[in-house]
């Protein structure tokens, strides 16, 4: 039930601030980082209050994957296609980071509707630059062919140095994660999480969602893949999507939902530790609440003479009262 | 890139609103009301069972019941629409007074916060976090075993809040870390006397009159008037005018007088719809508009049991502080918390501060036989930034941004070395426990 939301909600915010606010223009100059090391920068000027400088540093690539200017495959095509005549590319980017972008404010649309849909759009600017070529494979594969000159396995941006494998064909698209964590409690609630993860995919009603399997070892898809991008210590995650899995609408959940597969099953670990701490706390309260009833009222009325519970510090034990 | 190379998450807790964003900006990238929407349907059968062994479908039900519970909540507005729109959700507020009390709650509003507000991965980011100056040693122990337990944080510093709000006007004016900190939240009232950094933990006072007492106060106000206010929206309503048309008056009779002269420059008005049906309202606001915040200096008129004025309690808090810290402390009272908004409140504050102690410099010249010296006279200044309303978390993102935070950190290692006890004790309260 918690997928996270593609467009960012710092992005959306300052945008739609700025849309409202009208005339007065402050400036703005702000930093955030989003999971998987993707950062942001804002900026805008006094003089050109409907102006906002937008750029973007990506993941840092691992080394199989192919990258073109510092961007992926057809991030350009797909930035022009999204915003049309809102947003111009800066070339080249800001120091530091992948991609700069001029978004002008006052070529919105009027409509109220249509420019909160682009607006959206812009907010999400980490799907576009990011799912580009996963967006074109996908997309082949909804019209049934293999797009030209491509590998039959593709290795993409997923997290820093990390990367998610496809090996497309023209009736479907394998996926494959190698999942990596580095605590160990992680390690062992992810494989746990992602074992049921395949066994809830068994149920009746999930029929026609991809189909997803977990394995210990490298699937047979990552044969030749170099022995660095391979050590996975939570396992590898092989998703195959169908054509019906890409239709219309779909298409852009699917390429969302494929791109933050770690951090989708990151947050949920995290989740579970966050409830398994709750249970405990409740469990603890009950535990204390037994042994209070099972005093005796001697007991209580020497501790009510005594005042609170505090432990007094004396000479005596100071040495160890430090921690 | 690790840890070190990324910027710091900043997370000011406040009773009313939570402040968050990323240390080396301005602004906090959210403010959001510190309130958790659970669902009710399941968190009454989650409870533990009191006594004998309930069934083993039972025991199944309970646990699915906790799982969905678990995933089931709101945060901050989104919360407030949800218990608005449906009965299902309740709200829970986890902090009261500037103290955690319900850590479960906690515990979702910070993963919220974490994962669908600022977006970013926990691992990935020292954190900030900020505290009361009165919190107790536990509290914070357990702010430490959640941080690095479930959110495997790498690296925590829990601050006090004051030494926030006080370091935040050390980059807009000049280098002091001396003074008293005025911090006037929605749930607690703290002042705090802080020299060279360190707080005087001895002369921390604190005031049972909040940014909650001036909306129930207004709330009191509007309904003896009987202004026609749904009742269900009726608080909301008062904290909303509280913020939006509230200002500290110079003399209250003098106030009165002008609103009763010309009525329609001072009387404004609040339109709203009743959220059942629909239709339209409209009531007046007057007085209030001045008599809200009149509380903070003359308390009598809210509550009988507390009847000492801000600015005796300030004076009373800087009396008891060390000799040679006194004038220091005087020359620079920072505000800080969203309840010092108010329109001219440093001025009031400043200027009723200095009638008394310029009357004790007064009648201590008085006392003197000729050719004594004389008292030099003191000079109180109260500062009021801009950024009042978040400078503790401004305050935070300074820090952050500094080489020197990382080192200050207890670290994940520390943690699993010592436990949750690293976080016990806080530099800034040195020799005190």
């Amino acid at each position: 039930m918690i997928l996270l939301q593609s467009p960012s909600r710092f992005l959306l915010q300052i945008l739609q601030d700025r849309v409202l606010s009208g005339e007065k223009g402050m400036d703005i100059d702000c930093h955030t980082v989003e999971f998987d090391d993707v950062r942001y920068h804002i900026q805008f000027s006094m003089r050109n209050p409907k102006v906002m400088v937008l750029s973007v540093a990506l993941p840092l690539p691992p080394p199989e994957a192919i990258l073109y200017d510092g961007l992926p495959l057809g991030a350009i095509e797909a930035i022009k296609a999204a915003y049309g005549p809102v947003v111009q590319i800066l070339d080249p980017p800001k120091d530091g980071f992948d991609l700069t972008m001029k978004i002008n404010l006052t070529k919105l649309p009027l409509d109220e509707e249509q420019r909160n849909t682009i607006l959206t759009q812009i907010a999400s600017i980490r799907e576009v630059v990011l799912g580009a070529p996963l967006k074109l494979l996908l997309k082949h594969l909804a019209s049934k062919t293999v797009a030209p000159n491509v590998n039959n396995l593709v290795a993409l941006v997923h997290r820093p140095n990390e990367s998610f494998f496809l090996a497309p064909q023209a009736d479907k698209v394998t996926i494959v994660y190698p999942m990596r964590f580095q605590d160990s409690i992680d390690i062992v609630l992810a494989t746990s999480f992602l074992q049921e993860f395949v066994e809830a995919r068994r149920t009746a009603a999930l029929n026609n969602v991809p189909s997803c399997m977990w394995s210990p070892v490298p699937p047979l898809e990552l044969k030749g893949v170099s022995a660095d991008a391979l050590n996975a210590n939570a396992g590898f995650v092989t998703f195959v999507v169908y054509p019906r899995h890409v239709e219309g609408k779909k298409l852009d959940r699917t390429v969302w939902n494929l791109l933050t597969f770690h951090a989708y099953v990151s947050y949920h670990v995290k989740c579970s530790e966050g409830f398994m701490h709750t249970r405990m706390r409740r469990r603890v309260e009950s535990l204390i609440q037994a042994l209070d009833r099972a005093k005796s009222d001697a007991e209580k009325l020497k501790k009510l003479v005594h005042g609170g519970s505090f432990k007094r510090l004396s000479l005596k034990n100071e040495g160890d009262s430090r921690f | 890139m690790d840890a070190l190379s990324r910027p710091a998450v900043v997370i000011d807790n406040g009773t009313g609103y939570t402040k968050m964003g990323f240390a080396g900006n301005v602004e906090p990238c959210f403010i959001t009301p510190t309130v958790v929407a659970v669902n009710d349907s399941f968190s009454g059968s989650a409870q533990p069972a009191v006594r004998g062994t309930p069934a083993r479908g039972n025991w199944l039900a309970q646990h699915s019941a906790g799982v969905m519970a678990d995933l089931d909540f709101y945060i901050g507005d989104e919360a407030l629409a949800r218990s608005r729109a449906s009965s299902s959700h309740s709200l829970s507020y986890p902090i009261r007074n500037g103290q955690v009390e319900n850590w479960d709650t906690m515990e979702r509003f910070w993963q919220q916060c974490i994962f669908n507000y600022l977006r970013c991965d926990p691992e990935d980011h020292y954190f900030l976090l900020t505290e009361s100056p009165l919190t107790a040693p536990e509290t914070r122990e357990y702010t430490g075993e959640i941080m690095f337990e479930t959110f495997n944080v790498p690296g925590l510093y829990i601050a006090v809040q004051p030494v926030l709000a006080l370091a935040a006007g050390y980059t807009t004016t000049k280098c002091e870390m001396t003074g008293v900190v005025v911090d006037v939240g929605d749930g607690a009232t703290h002042i705090v006397p802080v020299a060279d950094g360190y707080v005087i933990g001895s002369s921390i006072r604190s005031i049972p009159i909040t940014g909650k007492d001036v909306t129930q106060f207004i709330h009191q106000l509007l309904k003896e008037r009987g202004e026609n206010i749904p009742a269900e929206e009726s608080f909301d309503v008062a904290r909303r005018i509280k913020e939006m048309y509230c200002y500290t008056s110079s003399d209250i009779v003098k106030e009165f007088n002008k609103h009763d002269k010309e009525p329609s420059k001072y009387i404004k008005h609040w339109t709203g719809t009743k959220p059942k049906t629909g239709a339209k309202y409209t009531c007046d606001i007057g007085y209030e508009r001045f008599l809200g915040p009149e509380i903070f200096f003359n308390p009598e008129i809210y509550n009988n049991d507390f009847t000492t004025p801000l600015q005796v309690v300030i004076d009373k808090c800087i009396q008891s502080s060390p000799i040679d810290t006194r004038r220091a402390l005087y020359k620079n009272i920072v505000l800080s918390g969203g309840s010092t908004m108010f329109k001219d409140f440093h001025r009031r504050l400043q200027r009723d501060l200095k009638k008394i102690v310029d009357a004790r410099v007064r009648a201590s010249n008085s006392r003197l036989i000729s050719g004594d010296a004389k008292a030099q006279p003191i000079e109180v200044n109260v500062v009021s930034h801009p950024i009042q309303r978040y400078a503790v978390w401004f305050g935070g993102s300074v820090l952050a941004s500094t080489a020197e935070f990382y080192e200050a950190c207890h670290t994940k290692a520390e943690y699993e070395e010592y436990g949750a006890s690293i976080c016990r004790t806080n530099p800034v309260f040195k020799g005190m426990y």
